[in-house]
């Protein structure tokens, strides 16, 4: 418990300017507005109210839940029943009075991701009228400078038709406003359905979705935070964000070579997504990526609540010694080494000076280079 | 990638020590609670030889582990969205526990009663919860009905009552596709019916709630007037010689109806002439005019606090009152004898007959006697053996059946007719016995005990369901809690006053807290869920049809009697 105090401790503390609603505005219109979010790159995670998209983002970057459901309840607040501010993502969340859960984005979003994309969550569909307005008369804010659209359905959904409706009209926003996003869908849940038929469901699914996002492109994973296809679709999906990644791949492989690396692993930093890796031979746990994210991710937590920050680690022992760092701007590395008669400092070096070659591939526009060592 | 599904299955391979005795855990959770304590923890795993070593953990486990640790971390214990489900965790069967002494050993398999009790002590718990008040009443219920028919429809009402509290039990495990191990009888209603269920689910149980305190309160003003009295006459050295009929013998038998045309009232006439001490005495200590208001004083308090745990370990007192009342029983048949005759239809001076039509008022009786259905499935939750469960319910049921049967008939067989009418069998047995009898005497201050200390968990029980409900918080201020027992406490010494007939206010809230959860609920959750099934047959159909119509005209014809 008291680590949950201390969490919301520092959460607080960490509050940007509150934003009070006005007093008086009609029905359907929200005063504050939206500030400009042109510059940045969005990330939209939509779906319908309990898809599984808060829990997903909160697996998925490590932040910590505070779902706080305590009813305010006074004149303008009676309308919105409930607001909470999540200061890690300055999330607003509306809690209405059944309990349901309605979180949107505004900006001073902490969390950037793979550089400068900003991640903002928004519940599709399915809400009373307050919400419905809301959106659809910040449809073009909230659409513009959209890099990524990632949609989740729930398999266990009982209106398909509906939920494929949203869709439709997310897609329609899209297509007007960002028509180059690159648009994923996720059918969450997955665990909920007999093993026997999760392919023949999902199959449906995704052809379903095919079809309906013509002339646009989509690309379907299935997933459950139950087991490992949540982390492989996260991670597929910021594999092809990633600029020139076949590059990296092979600049990866051959720093590995030269450094004689069991295994050279690239994390995204703020997820500790698994965007490439190389391997010298065959590994026995198959988990292992995921795994290592989540100790990695658990161990950031631990140390966000000494206002500490994780920048690298070391584990040694007779048989092998790994290295986590911080590789370049948007990336970790991990590297094996095998032999333990390297010393670490040698291979501290080696992953210092492949830092340097590494920043400069991740500017897209860098010389094409090869990496090339003494 | 490796083929990880194949070793999902086994977790560990088992070390069996055959003489460590597998028993369960003797920590008793509350099964909510069991899921998010659930530990999930894997040995770790000796890495420096890795080839070596034979996997004991499989990839599937370990990586479920860290999942696991890590979801555990991101929210608070009390949130339940990131705790594993029970699909993705493995089962029971497949999971080990490990001494220090560095061998395993499985779990039984257990469901979700993650009991302690063994089968003896589940069975003893329901024949104590369902034991109440009303035993006093169904010697009067015999006799309103006939010797003959009562002890028939004894027999029935326990049997139909039985097989509602069975379709009780089952009702949670037909429900498809949601976890329903937290749940209890009000929300399986709320699960078919939907808020409506909730409603009136709750409606009858404090129904029956309250109708259980008003029959407290007025039992307990009888048993503190008898046993004020008691101790007068005690003191004062008075012989009564009352003016209400009565066997003159050592054992005495008295008929307090009798003087007053048959219209049961607490007023007895007492007259002595030339005592004034006395004359104030039955003034201040009269049954129906002061006493239950003396008691306001002593209970009222009580009620108000906020937790009635202290109470609940006088729990033993019931289990001896009716012990108590057995042993009582038993020795007044062996000194009074045996009076029987068998009329069937006419009723002589002395005898009733064996057939009578006000059997419905035994009936009504009986559904209060036989009411655990709220609470059943608790009940059998913390049995250890769960598929034993079938079997306790209905032991329990006959030793309550056999309870009630024997004290009925022991009462109503040993009344002495020759000199009383068979008539005269108060709705509280207790009553017919002199407030001199020294036996009745101790039985009345058990009963008197343990009345007061149930009474502030009864009140309790209805304070959390109404404002609980209504509020959303059990003690929203001292002014609401306050108010809710007044009006409890009021009812209370009404009934005390004017109407103080405990058969009639056991049979009319009986009937109507058992309509809804002994014969419409149970039925009717059954058939809906067939239906869903597509296993409704028109047998099964009609039954239970029946069974709620028998519920229903039990519910009309007491207001016909």
């Amino acid at each position: 418990m008291e680590e949950s105090d201390a969490q919301r401790k520092m959460e607080k503390e960490n509050l940007g300017p509150r934003m009070d609603p006005p007093i008086g505005e009609p029905e359907g219109s929200l005063g504050w507005v939206l500030p400009n979010t042109a510059m940045k790159k969005k990330v939209l995670l939509m779906g319908k109210s309990g898809s599984g998209k808060t829990s997903m983002r909160s697996i998925i970057f490590a932040n910590y839940i505070a779902r706080d459901t305590r009813r305010l309840g006074a004149t303008i607040l009676d309308r919105l029943h409930s607001l909470q501010i999540n200061s890690s993502l300055s999330t607003f969340s509306l809690v209405d009075s059944v309990g349901n859960t309605k979180t949107f984005d505004v900006e001073h979003s902490h969390v950037r991701f793979l550089g400068n994309l900003v991640l903002n969550l928004w519940d599709c569909g399915g809400q009373d009228t307050f919400m419905e307005n809301y959106f659809t008369s910040q449809r073009d804010n909230i659409f513009r400078n959209v890099e990524v659209l990632i949609y989740v359905f729930d398999v266990e959904s009982r209106e398909l038709e509906k939920d494929m409706h949203y869709y439709q009209s997310c897609l329609e926003a899209i297509l007007q406003n960002s028509p180059d996003a690159k648009i994923f869908c996720l059918v969450h849940k997955m665990d909920l359905v007999q093993e026997d038929q999760r392919d023949l469901i999902f199959k449906e699914r995704e052809e379903d979705l095919r079809r309906l996002s013509r002339p646009l492109e989509c690309s379907c994973f299935r997933t459950s935070i139950w087991d490992e296809t949540l982390y492989k679709a996260w991670s597929s999906i910021v594999y092809q964000l990633i600029p020139n990644v076949q590059q990296l791949e092979m600049n990866l492989r051959n720093f590995a070579e030269i450094i004689e690396a069991d295994e050279v692993l690239l994390f995204e930093r703020a997820t500790f997504l698994v965007i490439s890796h190389y391997q010298c031979k065959e590994q026995r746990d198959a988990h292992r990526f995921e795994k290592i994210s989540n100790i990695i991710k658990q161990f950031k937590l631990s140390c966000s609540k000494l206002a500490a920050s994780f920048q690298s680690m070391e584990v040694r022992n007779s048989n092998f010694a790994a290295f986590i760092d911080i590789f370049t701007s948007n990336t970790y590395v991990m590297v094996v080494m095998s032999d333990p008669s390297i010393p670490s400092a040698a291979t501290l070096i080696n992953i210092r000076n492949a830092r340097k070659h590494f920043e400069k591939l991740e500017r897209v526009d860098g010389p094409k280079q090869c990496l090339l060592m003494c | 990638m490796a083929n990880m599904d194949s070793d999902s299955r086994h977790l560990l391979i088992p070390e069996v020590d055959s003489e460590i005795n597998p028993g369960p855990m003797n920590i008793q959770f509350d099964s909510s609670d069991l899921r998010s304590k659930r530990p999930f923890y894997i040995e770790p795993t000796n890495i420096v030889n890795v080839n070596n070593v034979i996997q004991r953990v499989s990839d599937h486990a370990s990586a479920m582990n860290k999942r696991i640790h890590y979801y555990s971390r991101l929210t608070t214990p009390a949130d339940k969205a990131l705790i594993a489900p029970d699909h993705v965790v493995p089962a029971p069967g497949e999971c080990y526990v490990y001494s220090p002494l560095g061998s395993a050993y499985k779990l039984q398999s257990y469901t979700e009663g993650h009991g302690k009790n063994t089968s003896l002590v589940t069975i003893f718990m329901i024949w104590n919860t369902m034991m109440g008040t009303s035993i006093l009443s169904i010697p009067w219920g015999i006799k309103q009905a006939g010797f003959t028919t009562g002890l028939c429809v004894i027999m029935l009402m326990g049997i139909l009552t039985l097989y509602c509290g069975y379709r009780v039990v089952k009702s949670r495990a037909m429900i498809p596709s949601v976890d329903t191990t937290t749940w209890e009888y009000p929300d399986v209603c709320r699960y078919y019916f939907g808020s409506f269920g909730q409603w009136s689910s709750l409606l009858f149980s404090l129904v029956s709630l309250i109708g259980a305190m008003i029959v407290y309160w007025v039992l307990m003003s009888n048993f503190l007037f008898n046993t004020g009295k008691f101790i007068f006459n005690f003191i004062h050295h008075i012989n009564e010689t009352d003016a209400v009929l009565s066997t003159n013998d050592s054992n005495p038998v008295i008929c307090p109806s009798a003087g007053s045309g048959g219209h049961p009232d607490n007023g007895s006439m007492i007259f002595y002439a030339n005592d004034t001490g006395l004359q104030q005495f039955e003034k201040w200590w009269n049954k129906s005019k002061t006493v239950p208001l003396y008691l306001v004083g002593l209970l009222l308090p009580l009620l108000n606090f906020k937790s009635p745990s202290f109470f609940s370990r006088f729990n033993i007192l019931g289990t001896v009152s009716v012990l108590y009342l057995i042993f009582l029983v038993t020795l007044k048949a062996i000194r009074l004898g045996f009076h029987l005759e068998f009329h069937w239809f006419m009723q002589t001076e002395y005898f009733v007959p064996e057939i009578r039509f006000q059997f419905p008022q035994l009936t009504g009786v009986l559904t209060l006697a036989f009411f655990i259905h709220n609470c059943i499935i608790t009940l059998l939750k913390n049995n250890k053996n769960q598929e034993n469960n079938v079997r306790d319910l209905s032991l329990a049921y006959m030793l309550v059946t056999l309870t009630y049967l024997y004290i009925g008939v022991l009462v109503f067989a040993s009344f002495p007719s020759p000199p009383l009418t068979k008539d005269c069998i108060e709705q509280n047995f207790l009553d017919n016995f002199p407030s001199s009898d020294i036996l009745s005497f101790i039985a009345r201050i058990f009963l008197l005990f343990q009345m007061m200390t149930v009474y502030p968990l009864l009140g309790y029980l209805a304070r959390v369901q109404l404002l609980g409900h209504i509020f959303g918080d059990i003690y929203p201020s001292i002014f609401h809690v306050l108010i809710l027992n007044l009006i409890i406490v009021g009812a209370g010494v009404i009934m005390a006053c004017f109407y103080p007939n405990i058969g009639g206010i056991i049979r009319y809230s009986g009937a109507a807290c058992g309509l809804a959860f002994v014969f419409i609920y149970p039925s009717l959750i059954y058939i809906i869920s067939l239906h869903q099934e597509d296993r409704l047959t028109w047998p099964k159909l009609i039954f239970h049809i029946f069974i709620i119509i028998l519920g229903l005209a039990n519910l009309i014809v007491q207001f016909f009697m």
